[in-house]
């Protein structure tokens, strides 16, 4: 139980004060609150957001046990909760709706301005618990359960199982892919049609440091390279030493290139 | 350490058919599954031989099947792995307050695919476990039992070098006597690093035991760090639990919301607020073990609980009160029959000393003028920094030296680390203690106590002291009840 963390990206909503603003990031305990609106002297906020259309408190987050609930503040305006990962899938939350429960782990948090275009932030839920496969169901509560629970269903799992995937078919003990060979294994997907290399990366960092929490080795020196080998390294010898991903995970991967290279050859 | 991700639990449960021979043991009916495998009752069978009943075997055992085939395998290296954590504990420990593993077999049945290659552990048959007894209410004076033999199970656990890492009601066993046995050493963990005080675990637990601090612990190929400090968290939980009909200190409806209010707590967000149900001296233990961070709850070890625990026992038995009396009374009917269990475990360390006899002549009373002064040394490093008498940095002395060093065989006067106590002899053949350091002795020293102390005399462990002062022989004492 470690909350939930805010990510306010870089850029136009002027966060942080100066133009251009700098990106912030939040990481909320349970039972903690961050009001977010235009702020001023008389209504601080946590979380900036400079857009004249919205209000001085436009709302806030409470993390409540693994999740988090929103509070609409506006009299006129809902706010849109979208879940990046879900296909479309999202949440409108109506004006002055006190506490909305929000089961995404992922969260992209909308609010809309005079002009077309809108303020957004995001929401992550590392937290999220899932039953052991081999659970019965019954009196969970007092069971031992592994600590730290995967969403099997999220890019970032279909990430994690390429990147083991070497290691699971037992064709190489030590090569971990690379972030390009990761987009050209996940390519093909129905669900990623857009996969691109910086996506990889913050999906990995966001397994080993909000996940996982893995304790990465102090490398001094390293370039930022080695040190996110390192990292990926680390979290494929972790998940598979304890069992969180399986072979039978290998089913979620398109098929490989392998099998259907003559195909796409013949396609080109 | 799961099971199949193919055999849901029900497959399981329906895995070994009554009268299923496995070993020296065959299969009555299955008693539960849990995550990490099926437990069935089992009896002994003497195969139509004359041949003596395996060790333990009353007849009945538990039989703890952990299957390994149908499992991919990374899965069955797992299973493995927890079988083996649990096979190398019980091969190395052995306690009254701990269940005992009465063997290990591996199934070879070709004929049943999913049985063959699991691992079976044979245990001692409990009557139930902590868990069954929350929910009906529980006495204080058989609460106060229970709790001080699960803290006597602990101490031995982490004087041992080990952690148990998955301390809860559940595996808190009862047997048919009403004693208290730790149980399910699959995720306990052999504390390393260069002075012992830490251990690497599978990053598994029960939400509602784990300390707030693991819910940030890092993870690394080894594992989760894991410390005493965990376990004593977990008895902070469960001593609540006992007086409190089974309710969490922490508010909730679920596993998840507690362990979020824990976190608030760890934070300093929230006050620790304990049930009124529990009686005052509990109330401290347990708000100790519940102490926010590793680094404050680092000074109640489950020794100094069990001292605590045992100052609680004696204060009262001095003051007469018919509640300690009864407990007394009770104990020994317990204590009767876990003594030959002590005693067998201390059989081999009890002539590690030769001790002073043959050069001392007779034993007897010693002769007037053979006393000497002996400084008590503890081995505790932290505790030998201190000089305020900390009463976890307490040390006990035995009422007799032949009993089991348990809180009913200590007295209330305590003694701490450079303390001088006067002696007048040594009794080599006391029973065996180990120390924080692993040191282990079954010499006694008989000290005096001061004056207007119940007792003239009590008894020093060997290892409590660095000194080796010149005394006779002790005259073989006289069991003291």
């Amino acid at each position: 139980m470690s909350g939930v963390v805010i990510y306010l990206p870089q850029g136009k909503t002027g966060a942080g004060g100066g133009p251009g603003g700098d990106a912030v990031t939040l990481r909320l305990g349970p039972g903690q609150v961050a009001r977010f609106g235009r702020g001023s002297a008389t209504s601080p906020v946590e979380l900036r957001l400079d857009d004249e259309a919205i209000s001085r408190l436009a709302g806030e987050i409470r993390v409540t046990d693994d999740h988090w609930q929103l509070s609409n503040h506006s009299t006129t305006q809902s706010y849109l909760v979208e879940n990046p990962e879900g296909a479309g899938e999202y949440l409108r939350v109506p004006p002055r709706r006190a506490g909305a429960p929000i089961p995404f782990e992922f969260s992209r948090v909308v609010l809309p301005t005079r002009r077309d275009t809108t303020v957004s932030f995001q929401v992550f839920a590392p937290d999220h618990v899932y039953l052991d496969p081999d659970g019965t169901g019954d009196q969970w509560g007092s069971r031992t359960v592994t600590a730290y629970s995967l969403d099997e269903t999220s890019l970032y799992f279909l990430v994690l199982v390429a990147l083991c995937e070497p290691r699971l078919r037992d064709e190489s003990p030590v090569a971990v892919p690379t972030t390009p060979e990761i987009v050209e294994r996940l390519q093909g997907h129905p669900l990623l049609g857009r996969l691109t290399a910086r996506a990889v990366s913050s999906h990995i960092d966001y397994l080993a440091d909000e996940k996982m929490r893995i304790s990465a080795p102090a490398e001094h020196g390293l370039r930022r390279e080695a040190r996110r080998n390192g990292k990926r390294e680390t979290l494929v010898g972790l998940v598979l030493r304890f069992g969180l991903v399986r072979e039978e995970h290998l089913a979620l991967l398109p098929p490989r290139p392998g099998t259907g290279a003559r195909k796409r050859e013949a396609a080109r | 350490m799961r099971g199949s991700a193919g055999a849901t639990g029900d497959d399981r449960a329906e895995l070994l058919p009554r009268g299923y021979r496995i070993g020296d043991w065959e299969v009555t009916e299955p008693i539960g599954a849990g995550g990490w495998a099926t437990v069935y009752a089992g009896r002994t069978v003497r195969d139509g031989t004359d041949r003596e009943a395996p060790p333990g075997g009353h007849g009945a055992v538990a039989l703890k099947v952990l299957p390994t085939a149908g499992l991919a395998p990374r899965q069955a290296r797992k299973a493995a792995e927890t079988a083996r954590r649990e096979v190398e504990f019980g091969h190395r420990s052995s306690h009254p307050r701990l269940i005992r593993l009465l063997g290990s077999v591996v199934l070879g049945d070709p004929d049943r695919p999913l049985l063959d290659g699991a691992v079976v552990l044979v245990m001692e048959r409990a009557r139930g476990s902590l868990r069954d007894l929350l929910g009906t209410g529980t006495s204080e004076t058989e609460g106060a039992r229970l709790l001080t033999e699960i803290c006597e199970g602990l101490a031995h656990l982490h004087h041992s070098g080990w952690v148990h890492g998955d301390l809860k009601p559940d595996n808190i066993l009862l047997m048919a006597d009403g004693s208290v046995r730790l149980s399910d050493f699959g995720l306990a963990t052999e504390l390393t690093g260069t002075h012992g005080t830490h251990g690497y675990a599978p990053p598994m637990g029960t939400f509602d035991y784990l300390p707030p601090e693991r819910g940030k612990a890092t993870l690394s190929e080894r594992g989760v760090e894991i410390r005493p400090s965990a376990d004593i968290w977990a008895l902070g939980i469960m001593i609540h639990e006992v007086f409190a009909s089974g309710a969490s200190p922490f508010p909730g409806a679920t596993p998840l919301a507690r362990a979020a209010a824990t976190q608030e707590y760890a934070e300093g967000r929230v006050p620790l607020r304990l049930d009124g149900a529990l009686p005052p001296f509990w109330r401290a233990l347990a708000a100790d073990c519940l102490a926010p961070t590793h680094a404050e709850r680092a000074a109640h070890t489950a020794e100094s609980l069990l001292a605590r625990i045992a100052e609680k026992a004696a204060a009262e038995g001095e003051a007469g009160s018919p509640v300690a009396r009864r407990r007394t009374v009770r104990r020994r009917r317990t204590r009767a029959a876990l003594a030959a269990a002590a005693v067998c475990a201390v059989g081999v360390a009890v002539w590690t000393y030769t001790g002073r006899v043959g050069a001392t002549g007779t034993p007897g009373t010693p002769p007037a003028g053979t006393e000497d002064r002996i400084r008590v040394f503890n081995a505790e490093g932290g505790c030998r920094d201190r000089t305020d008498r900390n009463p976890g940095c307490s040390l006990g002395l035995a009422i007799d030296p032949r009993r089991p060093y348990t809180t009913d065989n200590v007295v209330p006067h305590r003694v701490w680390h450079g303390d001088e106590l006067t002696v007048d002899c040594r009794l080599s053949q006391g029973i065996a203690i180990l120390d924080e350091a692993d040191t282990q002795s079954a010499a006694w020293y008989r000290v005096h106590l001061p004056r207007g102390t119940s007792r003239p005399t009590a008894w020093l462990p060997a290892v409590r002291t660095k000194d080796r002062p010149p005394v006779p022989e002790c005259p073989a004492p006289t069991p003291v009840r």
